[in-house]
C-alpha cells in the first residue's frame, strides 16, 4: 500500500498504523499509550496528524480527481487524528509537521502537564520519563494554568514492590492494558472518572508473577520499583544488558549499578525470547547480591577457624591435597546455572585431574535436550498446546508466551525502527482460544485458569499419560488417567491435526527416564515439537557439554554419598541434607565456591569467594537451544572469582597449564558444538538447537520412586537467596508448603502457621498455605537447588510448629 | 612632554599618599569579600522549619564539571523528615579538591540548597580533609575543616578571615 508522510512516499503492507508509517519514514511522533507488545487504544491523544486519503466515487468506482491537476482528491479528516489507532489506507497522506497538527500535538504535552506534578527532581524516573522528554521536544515550555493542581495520594504502596504516585499518573491506561494482555490477571483498573480517575488493585492487591513490567512500562514516575527507590538517577547508573540466569528463558534483562552495588533490574527487548517482559523474581530477586554477608576473600581452615588468604594460597593448599589423590578419587560439582565457560572449566580440570566425578546440579535422569525442538516464537504462534507440569513457576516467561498463543497474533514483522509500535492486530481484551490449550498437573498450577482443557492427575503418573495418550494416537484404545476418553482423543486429534503443535514438559515427567521417553514417543506419534523446561538457566547448556558423569556411580547423589575423596562444589549447599553433612566431614578436601557462608562452608577446608549470575562473563544455553551472552555488572564483590577462574588458579598450582588457558579453549569448543562464535553472538541469541544424545535410554532400569506423599514442585523464587532479598520476602513470604484442609487439619495446622520438616534429610522451615485444590494426600513443597523437582516420602512425623516469633 | 606634565603625574601619586590604602593586612584583618564572590559551598536549610532544602536530587553532581559532588539519597521518614521532598541526601560530598568553584552546582541546583559562600581558607594537610560531607557543609557550620579543628585544639572560637555581608541566596549564613 503506498502511503505518503510529510512528502515522502512508503510502500507498505495493509494492516500497517498509521504511527508505524511516520516512524518508518523516518519522521516522528510522540506518543504516550501506545506500547510495542499491546494493543493501541489512542487514550492519550498525544500521537495526532493531519491525516487524509483519496477516495473513490462509489458510482463509478473510480478515484476522486482533483479538478486542478488531475491526480486523485484528497479528502482531510475534519480533526487531528490519533495516528496509532488508524490504519494505513491505499494513498494516504499523513503529515505530522502540518501547523494544525503541531499545534495539536502541543496543546495535548500542556493539557497532560496541568495535573502533572513538576517534582522531577525527586521522580525516580527523572532522567529517563517519557513525559519530561516529550514534553521537552513538543512542549511550549510554559503554562497557562494558574490554578491549583490535583492533588492526590503520593505514596500508595501498591505491593511491597510497587508504589503509586496517583498525582503523576497520566492515565495512559498502559498497566491496566498489560495486566488484562499479557498475562491475563486482571487485578488493576481505573477508579472514578474524568480529572478524578485513578488507578487501584483488587483487594488481594497484584496478584501476579508479572507485577514489576508496569514500572517498566509506565511513561511518568507514576508506578516505580520500590527495591530500586531513591537509589540513584537514571544517568547515574552503569547500564549493562546481559541474560538472566534466575531461569531457564535467559530473559533480556539491564542491570543498573552504581558504586558498585547492583541497584536495579529492567527488562530488555528480545524479540525472540521475553520480548519486553520479565517475571517478579527475574527482576526484584538481585538484592542479595549486595548484601554484606557476601563472602569476599578466599578462606582456608586454621583449626576451628576459617582465615583469609589469597588466592595464590589458597590454589597451592588445594594443589598440594589434590596432587597426593590417585585417579578417580576427585570430585566437581557446578550449579545448573553455571556457565558454559565455567562448564568447559570444569571438565578441563576433570580430566587434568582424572577423574570422571563430574556433575552439575539440579538435574534429573532425562535430558533436558528435546528431539524436536519449538522456539518461543513457535509457540507464540502455537495452534495446539499441551502442557504437562506447572510452567507458570518452572519459566514464567514459557507462561506468556503460551498466553500470546491464546491470542492467536504471531510475533509481528518488524520495521527498521523496531518492533511495530502500534500492532493494529492486538485489540483490548481479545477473545482467547483457550480451547488449543490443555494443562495437565499433579495439582492445580496457575496456568490451569487459561486453559481449554485442565486435567489434575495423581503424582507421578505421567509416563501412563503419555503412554495412553500414544496408544490413542496410534488408533489403539487406551484410558489416560484424569481425562474421560473423549477429552483425551480430541487432544490427541487436535494435537495431530495442529500446523505448529508442542508439547512442553517439565521436572515431573524427567524426573523418570521412562517418562521422558514415553512424552518423546508421544510428541513424535502426534508430530509435535517440545519444549523441556530444565529447573536451572544453563540446564540445557551443561548437559549439551556434557558436565556429566562418566558412570552413573558417580552422579551428584552418589558423590554426596562418599563416592569421591575430593569435592570442589561450586554454589551448592549440600551440607543442608544431614546425611550427606556426615559424609562430606570425612573427605580429605571439601573446597567450597560459595556466594554465602552456609553449613558446606561450615566443613569445609577452604573457602572461595564465587561471583553471582549478575557479576559473570559467559556464555548459556536457554530451554530452545538459543546461545546468549552474559555480561557482568561492575558490582563490588572484593575478590569472588568464577568457576573458570577457580579452575585456572589450581591448574596453575598444579603445574599442569597447558600451551591455551581455559577461556580460549571453551571459546574453541563452543565453536566446534555450536557452530557459533560465543565472542560475537547475535545480541538476541544463536537459535542452535542441539539432538539428544542417545545415552538415554541406557538410563532405563533406573526407575524413580513410585511412591510418595510429597511433591518437590518447581518455584519462580530463588529460595536460596530469598532471606536476602528484603523487598521480595515481605511481598512473597517465606517458602510454602502447601496441603488440602484435611492434611492441615489431620496435622492441626492453620494457614500461614511457622513449620519445620524434615524434608528427606533437609531440615527446612515453612509457613503453611492451606489450598483445597491440591489433592488430599498430597503436600507441595517448593524446589531448592540441591532438591530437584519430583515425588518423594517425606517424614510427617518430622513436622514441627515454631513458635511464633515475639 | 614639558615639566608641568611631570608635575601633574606627580600630583596624582601625591594624592593617593593622602586616601585610605587598599591593601587589607591579612591575616591580621578580615577581608571584606564582594557579595557573588564564589568560596566554599553551603547546604541550607529552610529557616522556618529547620528541614534541609537538598532533597538529593543529584542534579548538582551531574552539572559539576570536575566531577567533585557525590550524592547518595535516602527516602524520608514521614513522622520525622529530614528534607521538605520525598527524599534526603544520605551522603552529599563535595571533593574541594576537585572543585573548580565554577557555581553550576548552584545554578544546577531546583531547591536553591547548594550555594557557594565567602569562605576560602580551605588548606588543610591530607586529601581526605577535602572531602567535605553534610556536617562540614551544613548551614551553621563556621570555618574549614583545619579552622575547626585548630579552634577545637585551642579551645577557642573558630576564626575565620571573612567578615562580609552573605548575598540574599546565602539564606541563614553569617560570617560575623
Amino acid at each position: 500500500m503506498k502511503v505518503k508522510v510529510n512528502g515522502i512516499e512508503l510502500e507498505l503492507a495493509p494492516g500497517t498504523s498509521a504511527i508505524d508509517a511516520v516512524f518508518a519514514a523516518g519522521s516522528d511522533v510522540p506518543y504516550f499509550c501506545s506500547h510495542e507488545y499491546m494493543s493501541p487504544v489512542g487514550s492519550c491523544r498525544m500521537c495526532l496528524a493531519k491525516i487524509g486519503a483519496p477516495r473513490k466515487d462509489r458510482a463509478t468506482g473510480n478515484w476522486v480527481l482533483d479538478e486542478e491537476t488531475g491526480e486523485p482528491q484528497i479528502f482531510w479528516f475534519p480533526n487531528p487524528m490519533a495516528t496509532c489507532t488508524t490504519a494505513i489506507m491505499e494513498g494516504m497522506v499523513i503529515e505530522t509537521e502540518a501547523e494544525e497538527a503541531v499545534k495539536a500535538q502541543r496543546g495535548m504535552v500542556e493539557m497532560t502537564l496541568i495535573n502533572h506534578p513538576l517534582d522531577c527532581p525527586i521522580c525516580d524516573k527523572g532522567g529517563a520519563c517519557e513525559l519530561q522528554d516529550r514534553a521537552y521536544e513538543y512542549g511550549e515550555g510554559i503554562s497557562r494554568f494558574e490554578f491549583d493542581k490535583r492533588h492526590q495520594e503520593k505514596h500508595h504502596q501498591l505491593s511491597e514492590l510497587i508504589t503509586l504516585d496517583r498525582e503523576r499518573c497520566i492515565h495512559c491506561k498502559r498497566c491496566i492494558r498489560f495486566f488484562e494482555e499479557v498475562p491475563g490477571d486482571e487485578v488493576l483498573d481505573f477508579i472514578e472518572r474524568g480529572g478524578h480517575t485513578y488507578i487501584a488493585t483488587v483487594e488481594e492487591g497484584l496478584e501476579s508473577n508479572f507485577t514489576g513490567n508496569i514500572t517498566d512500562l509506565c511513561p511518568v514516575g507514576a508506578l516505580l520499583d520500590r527495591t530500586s527507590r531513591f537509589k540513584g538517577r537514571n544517568w547515574e547508573y552503569e547500564h549493562t544488558i546481559t541474560s538472566s540466569l534466575d531461569d531457564a528463558s535467559g530473559s533480556a534483562i539491564v542491570l543498573d549499578s552504581r558504586t558498585g552495588r547492583l541497584e536495579r533490574i529492567k527488562a530488555e527487548l528480545n524479540t525472540q525470547v521475553n520480548k519486553l517482559w520479565i517475571d517478579d523474581s527475574t527482576r526484584f530477586g538481585y538484592e542479595y547480591v549486595n548484601s554484606s554477608e557476601r563472602i569476599k576473600t578466599p578462606l582456608i581452615r586454621k583449626g576451628d577457624n576459617l582465615e583469609a588468604a589469597s588466592w595464590q594460597e589458597v590454589s597451592e593448599f588445594i594443589a598440594d591435597k589434590l596432587a597426593k589423590l590417585a585417579q578417580k578419587e576427585a570430585a566437581i560439582v557446578l550449579r545448573a546455572d553455571s556457565t558454559l565457560e565455567e562448564g568447559y572449566a570444569a571438565k578441563n580440570l576433570a580430566k587434568i585431574l582424572e577423574t570422571g566425578q563430574i556433575d552439575h546440579y539440579p538435574r534429573q535422569l532425562a535430558s533436558v535436550i528435546p528431539n524436536n525442538s519449538a522456539s518461543l516464537n513457535d509457540l507464540a504462534s502455537s495452534d495446539a498446546i499441551f502442557v504437562i507440569g506447572d510452567v507458570s513457576q518452572n519459566v514464567p516467561i514459557v507462561d506468556l508466551r503460551i498466553k500470546d498463543a491464546l491470542k492467536g497474533v504471531a510475533p509481528p514483522e518488524m520495521f527498521e525502527h523496531g518492533v511495530p509500535i502500534a500492532d493494529l492486530r492486538l485489540k483490548e481484551r481479545m477473545i482467547r482460544k483457550k480451547e488449543i490449550l490443555t494443562v495437565a498437573a499433579p495439582y492445580n498450577v496457575d496456568l490451569m485458569r487459561h486453559a481449554g482443557q485442565a486435567h489434575i492427575y495423581e503424582a507421578n503418573s505421567e509416563e501412563a499419560i503419555f503412554k495412553a495418550l500414544t496408544k490413542i494416537a496410534n488408533g489403539e484404545d487406551s484410558s489416560v488417567a484424569a481425562m474421560s476418553n473423549e477429552q483425551a482423543e480430541a487432544l490427541v486429534k487436535r494435537l495431530n491435526e495442529a500446523n505448529n503443535a508442542i508439547i512442553i514438559y517439565d521436572g515431573f515427567s524427567l524426573a523418570s527416564p521412562a517418562a521422558a521417553i514415553a512424552a518423546r514417543n508421544f510428541a513424535n506419534a502426534v508430530g509435535a515439537k517440545e519444549i523441556i523446561l530444565g529447573q536451572m538457566a544453563n540446564s540445557y547448556g551443561l548437559e549439551a557439554i556434557q558436565v556429566l558423569p562418566s558412570h552413573e556411580r558417580y552422579g551428584y547423589a552418589e558423590i554426596m554419598q562418599g563416592s569421591a575423596k575430593a569435592l570442589i562444589i561450586s554454589e551448592l549447599n549440600p551440607a543442608n541434607n544431614s546425611q550427606y553433612a556426615q559424609n562430606l566431614k570425612e573427605l580429605e578436601l571439601l573446597v567450597v565456591h560459595s556466594i554465602f557462608e552456609n553449613e558446606t562452608t561450615a566443613l569445609a577446608d577452604v573457602v572461595l569467594p564465587a561471583k553471582s549470575g549478575y557479576e559473570k562473563q559467559g556464555t548459556i544455553v536457554n530451554l530452545e537451544g538459543r546461545l546468549l551472552e552474559v555480561n557482568a555488572a561492575p558490582i563490588d564483590a572484593g575478590q569472588a572469582q568464577d568457576f573458570e577462574f577457580l579452575a585456572a588458579s589450581i591448574i596453575a598450582a598444579l603445574g599442569k597449564e597447558g600451551k591455551e588457558d581455559l577461556a580460549s579453549l571453551a571459546h574453541k569448543a563452543i565453536r566446534k558444538q555450536f557452530g557459533v562464535d560465543s565472542k560475537k553472538l547475535d545480541p538476541e541469541g544463536d537459535l542452535k538447537p542441539l539432538k539428544p544424545r542417545a545415552n538415554n535410554k541406557a538410563k532405563l532400569h533406573i526407575q524413580s520412586t513410585n511412591i510418595g506423599n510429597a511433591l518437590i514442585v518447581p518455584t519462580m523464587l530463588r529460595l536460596e537467596y530469598i532471606d536476602k532479598n528484603p523487598h521480595l520476602l515481605a511481598e512473597r513470604g517465606a517458602a510454602k508448603l502447601t496441603m488440602n484442609s484435611i492434611d492441615a487439619d489431620a496435622n492441626g495446622l492453620k494457614n500461614a502457621e511457622i513449620v519445620s520438616l524434615d524434608v528427606a534429610g533437609i531440615k527446612r522451615s515453612f509457613s503453611v498455605q492451606i489450598k483445597d485444590s491440591v489433592p488430599a494426600g498430597l503436600w507441595l513443597i517448593p524446589a531448592l537447588p540441591e532438591q530437584a523437582i519430583g515425588l518423594l516420602e517425606l517424614d510427617r512425623a518430622s513436622l514441627k510448629k515454631e513458635l511464633e516469633p515475639a | 612632554m614639558s615639566v608641568l606634565d611631570i608635575a601633574k603625574g606627580m600630583g596624582v601619586t601625591l594624592g593617593h599618599l593622602f586616601k585610605k590604602p587598599v591593601t587589607v593586612l591579612y591575616p591580621e584583618e578580615k577581608v571584606d569579600i564582594k557579595p557573588r564572590f564564589r568560596g566554599r559551598h553551603h547546604l541550607l536549610k529552610h529557616p522556618d522549619s529547620d528541614l534541609e532544602k537538598c532533597i538529593g536530587c543529584s542534579l548538582c553532581a551531574a552539572a559539576c564539571p570536575a566531577y567533585a559532588i557525590y550524592v547518595e539519597a535516602e527516602e524520608n521518614d514521614p513522622n520525622d523528615p529530614t528534607s521538605a521532598g520525598e527524599r534526603y541526601a544520605k551522603i552529599y560530598e563535595i571533593n574541594m579538591l576537585r572543585c573548580i568553584f565554577c557555581g553550576l552546582c548552584e545554578e544546577a541546583c531546583p531547591t536553591g540548597a547548594i550555594v557557594l559562600g565567602h569562605e576560602f581558607e580551605l588548606a588543610d594537610f591530607r586529601y581526605q580533609d577535602f572531602i567535605y560531607g553534610k556536617d562540614e557543609l551544613m548551614v551553621g557550620v563556621k570555618g574549614s575543616k583545619w579552622q575547626r579543628r585548630e579552634a577545637a585544639k585551642k579551645n577557642k572560637e573558630v576564626n575565620i578571615g571573612v567578615k562580609s555581608v552573605p548575598r540574599k541566596e546565602l539564606e541563614g549564613v553569617n560570617y560575623d
